[in-house]
């Protein structure tokens, strides 16, 4: 039986984690490399970088940082962040990732889902959208970092990005991202349900119960997390252990020596 | 003299990243090299990877020109680890699309039955007895999957799986073995530390074969004999 993956996205701008991560005894804090063994070792069942970069220097860079991480990750990495293009999908799965997300280029192109999947499957091509409710309750797409809305009713677009060729869905909910009141449990489920792919729910994760409800209660398929674990709120291995305790399968914590 | 090394070789379909696979199988006491061309990848060489992303049709087009020389190797006791696509290589054809693969096991690849499709995610392992002994080395349970399709052996094929999985109700073989060919549907490389000790485990299997054949790291120079 498939398990419940818990996913830790990390923000990285060239070869630096941004937002503070205040793990305590690493030597370098903001190293992404570091930080995703650190994840693996705590029993993260994917890496997600989101690449903030703000030049091509720093996209370039990135790629570097994947590399190196990919060296030392045992567990599925995945990109996403300024891609727009095949070619660009191309570029970081050399450089190192498992999986690559799309998410303003899709809306402004839909076609790149397609044709990033005919290139290198369907399971390395993630449609990243990022979802906030709209006036009379329809969830709406954000592009550009949620900073403009667009027309597209964000159900129907997961179901054309599935359509296009993507293999996974990441669904943020721009209403909760930050706020830790719990993942948008009606928007996760009303995407799970409509799709055939897994969902992974995004924003709004506060403490443990959540990803519980995300799974039990919106269908997600995984759980992404981000700011509690980096503010040292808590532990992948104590979210893992209150997901085991409420019934859910998740991967054990695997001893570390290799 | 520097001990020989386990001279490990990794077939290219240049479809995407061997990091992680690369740097699982670089140890203390392996040498590894990248081979596009596909007879290459099984001369000089003690172990042979077949790695795990790509599509089917590409991947049997970039090996057909070395296929004959591979699946000798192969049946001929040349260790090999396929991964994923890599696995399905070694059966005969894939629904995913036209292509000829190494059949070195009998049987056909065809699309996961089940809703969800890419299975993607960490699913368990239903080991058969006797239990292999690459997984009670690497005591590996549960493991990464990104697949769509999976690997339906005919005839006696079936009595090389050592491993099962089940994804939603679909019961697939999640590994293989058939004597020093293994192939295995997850990705080891990716399914944390007891994944890479499957592989190390593999590669340790595959000294002790090369040392009985008495090949270990010899040189291409070594390998001809009068």
């Amino acid at each position: 039986m498939l398990t419940r993956r818990v996913i830790v996205c990390l923000d990285v701008k060239g070869a630096r984690v941004v937002k503070g991560v205040q793990f305590v005894g690493l030597r370098d804090v903001g190293d992404p490399v570091a930080l995703a063994t650190r994840y693996e070792a705590e029993g993260a069942d994917e890496i997600t970088f989101l690449d903030i970069s703000a030049s091509a220097e720093e996209r370039a860079t990135l790629l570097d940082v994947a590399r190196r991480t990919a060296e030392q990750l045992f567990i599925p990495l995945t990109i996403g962040g300024g891609v727009r293009t095949a070619d660009d999908v191309a570029r970081a799965l050399r450089a190192g990732a498992d999986k690559v997300s799309l998410n303003s280029a899709a809306v402004t192109r839909p076609e790149v889902l397609t044709e990033a999947a005919d290139r290198f499957g369907a399971q390395c091509v993630v449609a990243s959208i990022d979802a906030k409710r709209g006036e009379g309750g329809a969830w709406k797409v954000w592009v550009k970092g949620g900073r403009e809305e667009t027309p597209l009713e964000a159900v129907a677009w997961a179901q054309e990005c599935v359509a296009r060729g993507a293999g996974e869905i990441l669904l943020t909910s721009i209403d909760r991202d930050g706020a830790r009141t719990g993942y948008d449990l009606d928007l996760t489920r009303a995407v799970a349900d409509a799709v055939n792919v897994p969902v992974i729910a995004s924003g709004g994760a506060g403490e443990a119960r959540h990803l519980v409800d995300a799974v039990t209660e919106g269908h997600a398929d995984a759980v992404l997390v981000a700011g509690i674990l980096h503010d040292g709120l808590t532990t992948v291995a104590a979210l893992k252990d209150v997901m085991r305790a409420a019934g859910l399968p998740v991967r054990a914590l695997p001893e570390l020596v290799a | 003299m520097s001990t020989p090394r386990l001279r490990v070789s990794v077939f290219d379909y240049e479809a995407g990243n061997l990091h992680s696979l690369v740097k699982s199988i670089e140890t203390e006491f392996t040498t590894v090299r990248v081979e596009r061309d596909p007879a290459a990848a099984v001369r000089d060489t003690d172990a042979l990877i077949l790695p795990g992303v790509g599509a089917f049709t590409p991947a049997a087009e970039r090996l057909a020109s070395g296929r004959d020389a591979m699946r000798d190797a192969l049946l001929g006791g040349l260790p090999c680890l396929g991964i994923c696509l890599g696995m399905q290589l070694l059966f005969d054809h894939s629904d995913e699309g036209p292509g000829q693969g190494l059949s070195v096991l009998t049987g056909r690849v065809t699309r996961l039955d089940a809703q969800r499709v890419p299975q993607i995610g960490w699913n368990t392992l239903e080991p058969t007895a006797p239990l292999d002994p690459l997984l009670v080395q690497s005591g590996l349970d549960t493991v990464y999957y990104a697949n769509s399709f999976v690997c339906r052996p005919t005839g006696e094929s079936g009595r090389h799986v050592i491993a099962y999985t089940t994804h939603e109700g679909d019961r697939f073989p999640a590994a293989v073995r058939v004597g020093n060919v293994v192939g295995a549907q997850f990705h080891p490389e990716k399914s944390s530390a007891p994944g890479v000790r499957f592989v190390r485990a593999f590669l340790r299997e595959a000294v002790h074969i090369a040392a009985q054949r008495g090949t270990l790291g010899s040189s291409a120079t070594e390998d001809v004999t009068p």
